[in-house]
Order: structure tokens, then C-alpha cells, then sequence
């Protein structure tokens, strides 16, 4: 992917990633609001894929757009009266303005910033790079990570039994 | 070639999203759904930084990777806690549950 | 690369405990007052361990320091852990369900905290510092039919995963600058000339502060705090006000001395302002609380504040302010750690914990009073006990760094937490009792209680053991920032 091609590719998921992110910040239906996510979702994987980043595409799509969401919709569907009176707080002209402020603020650092050299050329990822690097050099926060998904399972256990 | 400064500025769009969701809604698993954006667009500065300038020491894609697997876990965690807040009482707005005072 | 896998054995240790913990509870036939002690014993063992390791500087590959300052760490984390343990026995008991994976989780988070101590590279730390929140994120809801505590929880959750994404925003900043994650590659990348990056560098440093701000509820980001620690079970209140302030500022020390000191003269204002509101905040709210945890919530965020105005007290030069902050540290831990423990018996007597109904309890249950007026003038800084050793040689350290001002502010804030710490003891001392009638005594509870007013005199009278442990931890990480690189592999 070169060219025209690459820049039409971006644009087209950038545009689907940002309109789909709007709708999940300002609509009130939680259905919707999942939906809408999905796309953003799927946007965002789109992009890694235009990154040359296919194996987290993958673990994104499965993973965000598959179960996460899955586990969303249930959530809502469980709690019948989870999706009313989804109104905004008072806080929200403050959080447009920090949310602009902070729009603006990283904008403007973006592009003050000067770039060094752009290497994305030859960068080729394989998943096999990867996994070595998860059971090599990253070993420690690999096994980390495992202890803090058994953690979260018993909590998330413990909180929904009923007894 | 799409320049790196393209994909920073998608992230600040993204992540200013996600803060203004945050901060202005009431509903719990609204605000969750703010937080995934928030962590979409730390997703996407990591891989691009990844990608673009430091292709040698591509540790931003392992981080992507964790913080995909981390998401995971905190919506899984957080819903079974609001989960437990519905059931116990009906409503789940953050500040009307508020039985707390400042 | 060649890993010295034994260098982790303590938490092995705490892992192996925790599921040991985890099938008690399924299985055993052990009282649940019990199992309390088990896992106190399975802190204590791993404090123990860690002490195999006692002035030696080795490195787990190039991801952990195993050194004098995670040694210090890790003999605090399992001693908070075990007191916590202890207080627990009898109030979960009584009030919780699921005791046995109450326990495995407490106990599971002392190796995420141990971890954020010990991490030379941001991935590593990261993934501690969420192991660490999502225990305390379940442990602060655990009482789950009791509304305050789910929604307590659900706040402190929220708010939690917030502020991660801030700090991973900042993160992949800094990483954009620097190429790496790893706290020595940082330092050196913005040693060297910037030049158009510096905005992002101090844009992505800004949201990192914000992000820890947050887990260690500095104001203006403390909101959750009030809530989740009144909200939490009195046991679990004791350990976050511990351990999260513990090992979060173990993690922001680290990083700010190994990785950000190049640019100290950046950050160092924007710490001098966020302790500044910290202090006022903090404290002279407390001042209007009724209720005894939220009491001590505000005053532990007030202590935060002292905490911080040490970390922008930081130089280059001395590794004074970093030292008094870990001094500090510990003598805080000590003193809330034993007025929870008072407050946690009275809880498991009467059920009560608003402030007015603390009074006359001098006559109710004279022991209780006496230590709970004691750690709470080691909160306020009084002479002959640990407070004021630790603050004093804070202040000082603060002081000597040009801030001045921001040293008498310490001062005048501790003034205001005098008042309101001898509020409560005006209740227990000089109002006249609903009944009369004697309290029983918890005899473990006591124990607790009397090794850590002991060790708030002995801190207080004797602080140069500790002080020497703080010292060495602290040119530690000054000297790890330069030797690090020689000791891995």
C-alpha cells in the first residue's frame, strides 16, 4: 500500500474511528452508544493494519470488538433499568472546555513539535517478533499480567455471586 | 507515506472525546465506554510511535498489547461492580446514587 | 537474555499464599478469624525473605532493581499487609462474605505494589500499578450488599481507569521522545539536546503527574477518595490509605529521580503548586468532618501533600528530599496504620464510627483511647513521636531546597491537623459518656495496636536505624540512575 491508495485508506478510517467516537460521546442510548463503539472499534483496527501492526489488528478485533463488546451488551441487557435517565451532569460546559483546551493544547504541541527521521519503511512486525519479546524480554510483565487477570476474575466473582 | 504528526492529532481527537465523556456523563457503563476511547487513542500513539520512529525497539506494540489485555480485565471488573451497585439499588448514575457527601 | 528468576521469590511467596488463601476459603474447615492470621503470616514471611537480598544491588535482566530501596519496599508492603491482616481478623468476620478470597487478593496486591517499588521500565510498572488499583478497586467494594461501599467502589474504579489513561497518554508522549520505556534511556534521551520535542516531553511528564496525582489523591484529583474510603470496608480504608499512598509515591519517586530529574527545573514548580492545594485542601477540609474515616481520608490527603512538596524539593545535587520523603513515608504508614486499628476495635464493638460518638471513650476503653490520641499526634507531628521526627527532617529537606515558602505552608497546615486531631481527642476525653458501661478487649487487636505505638515512640525517640535505611534506599536510586546500566545483563 502506497500512495493514493494509503492516504484515501486513512482518511476513510480516521473518519469512521472520529464520526463513530462522537456518536458514543454524546448519544444516550447505551445500545447505540456500544454499536457506535464497535465502529470505532473496527476504525482503530483498520489503522493498525494501514501501520503494518497486523497482529494487534487481530488482537484488537477479537478482542475489543468481539468480546468486549459482547460483554457490554449483556451487561446492559442484565440490568433492566441500567438505560434510563442517561442525561449529562452539570459539569458538562466544563468538560467541553477541557476537553477543547486539551484538544487544542496537543494540536498545537503536534505541531510545534519537530519530527526526527520517519522509519516506517522498513518496519516489518510478525507475531512471531512478538511472542518473542513477550517470553524474553518482557517476560516479567507478562507473568504480572497473568496474576492481574486471575486477580480481576476472583473480584469480578466474588462481586456478581449471590450469596 | 502519511506523515506520524496525522496519526498523534487522530489521537488527541479521540482521547479529548473520551475525557469530555467522562466528565459529562452520569451513567456508569457510559463512562466505561468513555474510558475505551480514551485507551483507543493511547493504542493508536503507541503502535505509530512504534511504527515510525523507534522501529528497532518496537516495546510500543507490546504496551499496545497490555493495554488491550488490561482494557479487557478493567470493563469485565468494573461492570460486574456496577452490576452489583443495579442490583442493590435500581438506578446507575453516578452522582444520583450519591449517598456520599463531599 | 539470562534471568535470575530466584531474585523473586518473595513474591512467589505472596502468589503461592494467595491461592493457598484462595482454597482455605473454598475448602478449609479453618474459623475465618483464622485465616487472618494465615495470611498475616504469609506478609510477614515474604518481608522476611526479601531480606536475603539486604544490601545487595542485583537486577532482575533489565526490568527490576533488586537493591536497597525495593528492600525497603518490600519490608514495608509486607508489613502493611500483615497489620492489615491483623485488623482484619475480627471485623471481616463479623461484617464480610468470601473471606478466603478477601485475603488472597489483599495479599495479591502487595506484589503488584512491590513491583511499582522495584520497576526500571515503564511496561513493568505499569502493569503493577494495575494490579495493585484492580485489587483495590474489588477490596474497596468488597461489602457488597451495602450500597456506600459498591458505590464507593464503582467511583474509585472509574476514576481509576481515568487517570490510568491519562498516565498511558503521557506515557506514549515521552515515549515518542525518547524511544524507550526504560527510566535510564529516558533520563539520558532528555539529558541530550530536545530540540522541537520538548513541548511534547513536558506535556506528556505534566500527564503522567496527573495520572499518579490521581492514584495517590493529591487535590484537585482526590474526589474519589473521600468516597471510596468511607464507602470501603474500615480494614480495606487502613490499606489503601497505606499501601496505595506507599507504593504510589515508591513508583513516582523512582521516576521522577531516575528518568524526569533532567528536567527538574520543569516539573519542580508544578509539584510546588499541586502539594501547595494538596496541604491547604486537604487539611482544613478535615477540619468540617464528621465522620471518622472521612476524617482521616482528608488527612491523609493532607499528608500527600507533605509527601509531594518533598518530591518538588528534589534536586540533582543531594539525595536529602528524597530520603525524607521515604522517612516520611514510613512514619505515616505507622501512625494511620495504628489509628485505623483503634478505630477498626471500636468499629467491631458498637458498629459506630461518627466522631461525636467516640466520647468519653477514656473511660470506656481507656487502652483504645490512649493509643488512638497517640497516633494521631504522630499524624499531627508532635514532638517524642514518630510524626514529628519524620516531618522535621522533611520540612528541613524541603526548606534547604530554596522552597521556603513552601515549607512554611507544611508548617502552617500542621497546625491546622493539630486542631482537628485534638477534636477528636476532646470527644474522647473530656465529654462525659453515653453509658459507662466497660468495653470488652480484643486481645489480638491490642497486640497490633501496642507494636505499633511502640513503634511510633520508637521511631519518634530513636530514628536513626530508620533514618539510615531511608538514606541508603534513597543514594540508592540516585546512584541506580548511573549504575544501572553497568549491572544488566
Amino acid at each position: 500500500m502506497t500512495g493514493v491508495g494509503e492516504v484515501a485508506a486513512f482518511w476513510i478510517l480516521a473518519t469512521i474511528t472520529v464520526g463513530s467516537a462522537v456518536v458514543v460521546a454524546l448519544v444516550r442510548d447505551l445500545v447505540r452508544a456500544v454499536v457506535a463503539l464497535v465502529g470505532s472499534f473496527l476504525g482503530v483496527a483498520g489503522l493498525f493494519i494501514l501501520l503494518s501492526a497486523e497482529f494487534l489488528a487481530v488482537v484488537q478485533v477479537l478482542i475489543y470488538a468481539g468480546a468486549i463488546s459482547i460483554l457490554m451488551v449483556f451487561a446492559i441487557a442484565l440490568t433492566p433499568r441500567s438505560a434510563r435517565d442517561n442525561a449529562e451532569t452539570a459539569m458538562r460546559w466544563l468538560a467541553l472546555a477541557l476537553a477543547l483546551a486539551m484538544v487544542g493544547l496537543l494540536i498545537a504541541v503536534a505541531t510545534v513539535t519537530e519530527w526526527g527521521p520517519q522509519a516506517k519503511e522498513g518496519f516489518q512486525e510478525t507475531a512471531s517478533a512478538i511472542g518473542e519479546a513477550l517470553l524474553n524480554r518482557y517476560v516479567l510483565p507478562f507473568e504480572v499480567a497473568s496474576v492481574l487477570l486471575l486477580a480481576a476474575m476472583l473480584g469480578a466473582v466474588v462481586m456478581v455471586r449471590e450469596d | 507515506m502519511i506523515p506520524v504528526q496525522h496519526f498523534l492529532l487522530l489521537g488527541a481527537l479521540l482521547f479529548s472525546l473520551g475525557v469530555y465523556g467522562v466528565l459529562s456523563r452520569r451513567n456508569a457503563v457510559l463512562i466505561i465506554l468513555s474510558v475505551e476511547l480514551m485507551l483507543q487513542a493511547v493504542n493508536i500513539n503507541l503502535v505509530a510511535f512504534a511504527v515510525y520512529l523507534a522501529p528497532d525497539e518496537f516495546v510500543g506494540l507490546i504496551f499496545a498489547l497490555f493495554v488491550i489485555a488490561v482494557a479487557a480485565a478493567e470493563v469485565g471488573l468494573a461492570l460486574a461492580i456496577a452490576l452489583r451497585l443495579f442490583r442493590n439499588r435500581t438506578t446507575a448514575n453516578v452522582d444520583e446514587v450519591d449517598s456520599l457527601r463531599w | 537474555m539470562r534471568w535470575d528468576w530466584s531474585l523473586l521469590a518473595p513474591e512467589y511467596l505472596l502468589a503461592g499464599w494467595a491461592a493457598l488463601m484462595a482454597l482455605l476459603g473454598l475448602w478449609g474447615r479453618l474459623r475465618a478469624y483464622w485465616l487472618g492470621y494465615v495470611a498475616a503470616a504469609g506478609a510477614l514471611a515474604s518481608a522476611a525473605t526479601s531480606l536475603i537480598w539486604l544490601g545487595d544491588r542485583t537486577a532482575f535482566g533489565d526490568l527490576l532493581a533488586v537493591d536497597h530501596y525495593t528492600t525497603f519496599f518490600r519490608v514495608t508492603f509486607g508489613l502493611i499487609a500483615a497489620s492489615v491482616c491483623l485488623i482484619s481478623a475480627g471485623y471481616v468476620e463479623r461484617f464480610l462474605r468470601h473471606h478466603g478470597e478477601y485475603y488472597a487478593i489483599l495479599v495479591v496486591s502487595v506484589i503488584g505494589a512491590t513491583y511499582m517499588a522495584a520497576a526500571q521500565e515503564l511496561l513493568s510498572a505499569y502493569i503493577a500499578l494495575e494490579l495493585l488499583s484492580f485489587s483495590l478497586y474489588v477490596l474497596a467494594s468488597y461489602a457488597k450488599m451495602d450500597l456506600r461501599s459498591n458505590e464507593g467502589g464503582l467511583k474509585y474504579m472509574l476514576l481509576g481507569a481515568f487517570s490510568s489513561a491519562l498516565f498511558l497518554y503521557g506515557l506514549g508522549l515521552i515515549y515518542a521522545v525518547t524511544k524507550t520505556t526504560h527510566y535510564q534511556g529516558i533520563a539520558e534521551a532528555l539529558a541530550g539536546d530536545l530540540g522541537g520535542t520538548k513541548g511534547l516531553a513536558l506535556l506528556g511528564l505534566s500527564l503522567i503527574v496527573v495520572g499518579l496525582g490521581f492514584k495517590v489523591s493529591a487535590v484537585p484529583f482526590h474526589m474519589w477518595a473521600p468516597d471510596a474510603y468511607e464507602g470501603a470496608p474500615l480494614p480495606v480504608t487502613a490499606f489503601i490509605s497505606a499501601i496505595s499512598k506507599a507504593a504510589g509515591f515508591a513508583l513516582f519517586l523512582k521516576l521522577m529521580v531516575q528518568a524526569f530529574l533532567p528536567l527538574h527545573d520543569d516539573w519542580s514548580p508544578l509539584l510546588a503548586s499541586l502539594a501547595t492545594v494538596t496541604m491547604l485542601l486537604g487539611n482544613l477540609v478535615a477540619v468540617h468532618q464528621r465522620n471518622i474515616k472521612r476524617l482521616l481520608a482528608y488527612s491523609s490527603i493532607g499528608q500527600v501533600g507533605y509527601l509531594l512538596a518533598g518530591i518538588a524539593a528534589l534536586s540533582p545535587e543531594t539525595a536529602n528530599a528524597a530520603s525524607a520523603v521515604l522517612l516520611h513515608l514510613a512514619g505515616y504508614v505507622i501512625s494511620n496504620l495504628a489509628a485505623f486499628a483503634c478505630v477498626t476495635v471500636y468499629y467491631n464493638w458498637t458498629g459506630k464510627e461518627d466522631i461525636y460518638e467516640y466520647r468519653g471513650l477514656a473511660e470506656r476503653a481507656p487502652f483504645v483511647a490512649l493509643a488512638l490520641s497517640i497516633s494521631l499526634f504522630s499524624l499531627a507531628g508532635m514532638p517524642l513521636f514518630a510524626g514529628f521526627v519524620t516531618k522535621f527532617v522533611l520540612f528541613q529537606a524541603i526548606a534547604e531546597a530554596d522552597l521556603l515558602w513552601l515549607a512554611a505552608v507544611a508548617v502552617f497546615a500542621s497546625f491546622v491537623s493539630l486542631y482537628y486531631y485534638l477534636m477528636v481527642m476532646r470527644q474522647m476525653y473530656l465529654v462525659e459518656p453515653e453509658t459507662r458501661e466497660r468495653l470488652g478487649v480484643a486481645w489480638p487487636e491490642y497486640g497490633l495496636v501496642a507494636v505499633l505505638v511502640v513503634a511510633i515512640f520508637v521511631v519518634g525517640l530513636g530514628p536513626q536505624p530508620l533514618f539510615n535505611a531511608a538514606q541508603e534506599a534513597a543514594s540508592l536510586v540516585y546512584q541506580g540512575a548511573a549504575t544501572f546500566a553497568a549491572l544488566s545483563p
